[in-house]
C-alpha cells in the first residue's frame, strides 16, 4: 500500500537502541543491587523510546532525505515552493518538449506555489484568533470560578471539566450537528424569526470548534493561579486605597500573569497544529497546516512522506521555541497542572 | 471626654450561618490610645477588627468614626490601615513599591513618595532595602515592611491583626517594644488583636478581654490583672488559683473551709462568690502560723521561680516562690487581705463599660 520502507540501518538503529536500553537497565539493577523505585519507570521509558524518541529521529531522518534515502534539503525547499519536487522530477527532455509546445511551467501547474507558507500563516492567524478569544472568554470565567464569594464556583469547575472527559472528536461532531442546516441552532433561529443561516463549512465554524475544544486549556491554568492567590492580598490592596477595579488591575492581574502565559501556550500550541476539526467543521474548504501535513502522509505519491516530515519538523521547532518562551516567563511552571 | 472618642462600636452583632460571632459589642477607642483586643481564638476579636477595617459588615449596630457612621463605607475610603496577620505583602512588587502602594494610588508627587518611603524604611530600621524582593526577606523584616506600608499612609488608626504571631519569642519581644515606641512617637491610635496575654499586658493602654463574641472586661493592664471581673479573665490573664467561696459579710470571705479577711465589700451577706489568688501572692510560712496547711505535692523549676502544687485537703493551691520547699513537706499558707480578690460567679457576668485611667 505504502511506498515507505524502513531503511536497513533503521532496523539496526532500533535494535541498537533497544539493546542499549536493556544494557542500561541491567547495569542500573546491578549498581543498586536490586530493584529500586526508578525501575518502575522502565516500562514507560521503553514506551517513550519506541513511540516518541525513535519516531522523532525518523521524522528528522525523512526530512533530510529523498525517497531513495540520499541526503537532501529539497524537502525544506518544498516548504517555500510546494511544486519544487514535482518540477525537479521532470526530465530535461520533457521540459524542452513542453517549451517547444509553448507551455510555461505555470501553464502546467508547476510554477512557484506558496501554498505551504500560506497555510502556515493562515494556521498561525487562526491559532492567534483562537488564543485571543479563549483568553477573553476564559479569564473572566476563571476569575468568577476562583471568587471566594461566588458559591457556584466549584460547580462551574466541574461543568468545565466534564466535557473534557469526552473524546474531542465526539465533541466536534456534536458541535457539527448543532451547527447543521437542520441542526438545533438553525431550528431555534428559524423559530425566533431570524431564518436559517449557513453556519457550517466556513472559517467561523472551524474557529468555533477550536475555541470550544481549547477553552478549558486557557481556563484551568488561570483558575489555578487565581485560586491559589491569597485573598488577603486583595484585602490589603483595598485597605491601602484600591477600589475593586484597581485591586484587579494592580494586584490580581499582575499576579495571574504566569497562568495567562501557561494558558496562552497551552491553547496556541495545539491550535497551530489543529487538524480534523477544520475538516469536520470546514467541509474541506478550510485547510490548516495540520491538515496539510496529514494529507502529505496519506498521499501515495512519491516524496510526500519526506516533505510531510520536513513540515512537521518546522512545526516542532516552532513549538519548542514557544515552550522556551514559556519557561522564561514562568520558570516554576506555576500555571500548569490540574489537567 | 466624649470628644476624644475616635471610634465607637455601638451594639455590634454578627452571625455566620446561625452562629453568633459577635454579641452586642459596645466599645470606644480614644485618640492616641493603644487598645488591645485579647481573647482565645474564635472569641470574635479578629471579626471586630475586620468590621472596623471595612472587610466585613455587622448584622446590626453602628461603627462611628469621628462621630460619623461609617458602617456602609468601603475599606478604601476609611482612614484606617491594617497590618495583616501574615503580612500580605505584594509578591510582585519590591520593598519600595510595596510601601509606596498607597501613596501612588493617591497620585502623590514622585519626590514626596520617595521621601516618605525613605522615612518609613528608616523608622522600621530597614534602610537601603528599597529594591529587595519581599520574598527574600525574613519574617521579622517582612513584618516591618507590612507596618511601614500601613503607616506611610498616615492613618488615624492602625489595625494590627496578630502581627507578631509568626515570629519567634525573642524577636516578638523586641518587636513589642519597638511597636509601642513607634506608637508613642507617631501618636497614632493602635488597635491590636492578640491571644497572647503577656503581649497585651506589655503594650496596651487599654485591654479588652473578649470571649464567645462578648466583651468580658475593659481596663488598664494593671486593673485587668489585679481585679479580674470573673474566673475566665482571671484564668486567661496570668495564672490563678480560683476557689468557690461564700462572702460572709463585707471584708470577710469563707473558702477552703477557712474565713479569710479581705478588702472587698458590697457583695452582700452569705452570697456565693469566686475567689482569685495569684500564685505569687501566696506566702509559704510555718505550719503553725499558716491560714491553711498542706503538703507539697510537686515542685517545678520555672526559671525565675519555683512552681509548687500544694494539697490542702479539699483544695489544690498553686504557689510561685523563689525559695523551694522539698516535696512531701508540710507547709503553712498565708495570704494578705489585699491580695484576695473577690469576683461574682461566672453565671451573672456583666461586661462593664468602666474605663480605668
Amino acid at each position: 500500500m505504502t511506498n515507505f520502507q524502513v531503511p536497513v540501518w533503521g532496523y539496526w538503529m532500533m535494535g541498537l537502541g533497544f539493546a542499549a536500553f536493556i544494557g542500561l537497565l541491567i547495569a542500573y539493577i546491578r549498581k543498586n543491587r536490586g530493584f529500586r523505585r526508578p525501575i518502575f519507570a522502565s516500562p514507560y521509558m521503553l514506551w517513550l523510546v519506541i513511540f516518541t524518541v525513535i519516531p522523532c529521529f525518523l521524522v528528522a531522518y525523512f526530512s533530510f532525505t529523498d525517497p531513495q534515502g540520499n541526503f537532501t534539503l529539497d524537502n525544506f525547499k518544498s516548504f517555500w515552493d510546494s511544486n519544487f519536487n514535482a518540477r525537479k522530477a521532470m526530465s530535461p527532455e520533457d521540459l524542452a518538449l513542453y517549451e517547444s509546445m509553448g507551455l510555461s511551467l505555470d501553464d502546467l501547474g508547476l510554477g512557484r506555489d506558496s501554498i505551504n507558507i500560506d497555510t502556515l500563516v493562515f494556521s498561525l492567524w487562526m491559532a492567534f484568533l483562537c488564543t485571543v478569544i479563549c483568553l477573553l472568554l476564559g479569564y473572566p470565567a476563571a476569575h468568577i470560578m476562583a471568587d471566594r464569594e461566588f458559591k457556584l464556583g466549584p460547580t462551574l469547575v466541574i461543568l468545565f471539566v466534564v466535557p473534557m472527559w469526552m473524546n474531542f472528536l465526539l465533541r466536534t461532531i456534536a458541535l457539527m450537528s448543532l451547527l447543521e442546516d437542520n441542526g438545533l441552532i438553525n431550528n431555534v433561529l428559524e423559530w425566533i424569526g431570524v431564518g436559517r443561516q449557513k453556519l457550517l463549512n466556513n472559517i467561523a465554524a472551524v474557529q468555533a470548534g477550536m475555541v470550544y475544544n481549547f477553552l478549558p486549556f486557557m481556563v484551568f491554568p488561570i483558575y489555578n493561579v487565581l485560586n491559589k492567590m491569597d485573598y488577603k492580598l486583595s484585602e490589603a490592596a483595598m485597605d491601602l486605597g484600591c477600589d475593586k477595579w484597581h485591586v484587579f488591575y494592580k494586584v490580581t492581574l499582575p499576579l495571574s500573569v504566569p497562568g495567562v502565559v501557561s494558558g496562552i501556550t497551552m491553547v496556541f500550541m495545539p491550535a497551530v497544529t489543529t487538524f480534523y476539526i477544520s475538516r469536520l467543521l470546514g467541509g474541506g474548504k478550510v485547510q490548516l497546516f495540520g491538515d496539510l501535513i496529514e494529507a502529505k502522509f496519506l498521499s501515495t505519491s512519491l516524496n510526500e512522506w519526506n516533505v510531510g516530515s520536513a513540515l512537521s519538523l518546522l512545526m516542532m521547532i516552532l513549538i519548542l521555541l514557544s515552550l522556551g518562551l514559556l519557561n522564561k516567563v514562568d520558570p516554576e511552571g506555576e500555571g500548569g497542572g490540574m489537567i | 471626654m466624649e470628644e476624644q472618642r475616635l471610634i465607637s462600636l455601638e451594639n455590634i452583632s454578627k452571625h455566620y450561618d446561625g452562629v453568633t460571632v459577635l454579641d452586642n459589642i459596645n466599645l470606644y477607642i480614644r485618640k492616641k490610645e493603644f487598645v488591645t483586643l485579647l481573647g482565645p481564638s474564635g472569641c470574635g476579636k479578629t471579626t471586630t477588627l475586620r468590621i472596623i477595617g471595612g472587610f466585613e459588615t455587622a448584622d446590626s449596630g453602628r461603627v462611628m468614626f469621628d462621630s460619623k457612621d461609617i458602617s456602609g463605607i468601603p475599606p478604601y475610603k476609611r482612614r484606617v490601615n491594617t497590618v495583616f496577620q501574615k503580612y500580605a505583602l505584594f509578591p510582585h512588587l519590591n520593598v519600595q513599591d510595596n510601601i509606596a502602594f498607597g501613596l501612588k494610588l493617591k497620585k502623590m508627587p514622585k519626590d514626596e513618595i520617595a521621601r516618605k518611603v525613605d522615612y518609613m524604611l528608616d523608622l522600621v530600621n530597614l534602610k537601603g532595602y528599597h529594591k529587595r524582593s519581599v520574598e527574600s526577606l525574613s519574617g521579622g523584616q517582612q513584618q516591618r515592611i507590612a507596618i511601614a506600608r500601613a503607616l506611610v499612609n498616615e492613618p488615624e488608626v492602625l489595625l494590627l491583626d496578630e502581627p507578631l504571631g509568626a515570629l519567634d519569642l525573642k524577636l516578638r519581644k523586641e518587636m513589642q517594644l519597638e511597636l509601642k515606641a513607634m506608637q508613642q512617637r507617631l501618636g497614632i491610635t493602635f488597635l491590636y488583636v492578640t491571644h497572647d496575654q503577656e503581649e497585651a499586658l506589655t503594650m496596651s493602654d487599654t485591654i479588652v478581654v473578649m470571649q464567645g463574641g462578648r466583651i468580658l472586661q475593659i481596663g488598664t493592664p494593671k486593673s485587668i490583672y489585679d481585679e479580674p471581673q470573673n474566673a475566665f479573665v482571671a484564668n486567661f490573664i496570668g495564672e490563678s488559683n480560683i476557689f468557690p467561696g461564700v462572702m460572709v459579710r463585707d471584708e470577710l470571705v469563707h473558702f477552703c473551709g477557712v474565713d479569710f479577711p479581705c478588702v472587698d465589700s458590697g457583695f452582700g451577706e452569705d452570697k456565693p462568690v469566686d475567689v482569685v489568688i495569684r500564685p505569687e501572692d501566696i506566702l509559704l510560712v510555718g505550719e503553725d502560723v499558716g491560714q491553711v496547711t498542706g503538703v507539697i505535692k510537686s515542685v517545678l523549676f520555672k526559671g525565675v521561680h519555683y512552681e509548687m502544687m500544694i494539697d490542702a485537703g479539699h483544695s489544690i493551691w498553686k504557689v510561685h516562690s523563689t525559695t523551694m520547699q522539698p516535696e512531701g513537706s508540710r507547709v503553712g499558707l498565708a495570704v494578705v487581705p489585699f491580695n484576695i480578690h473577690i469576683m461574682h460567679p461566672m453565671e451573672d457576668e456583666k461586661p462593664t463599660e468602666e474605663k480605668a485611667q
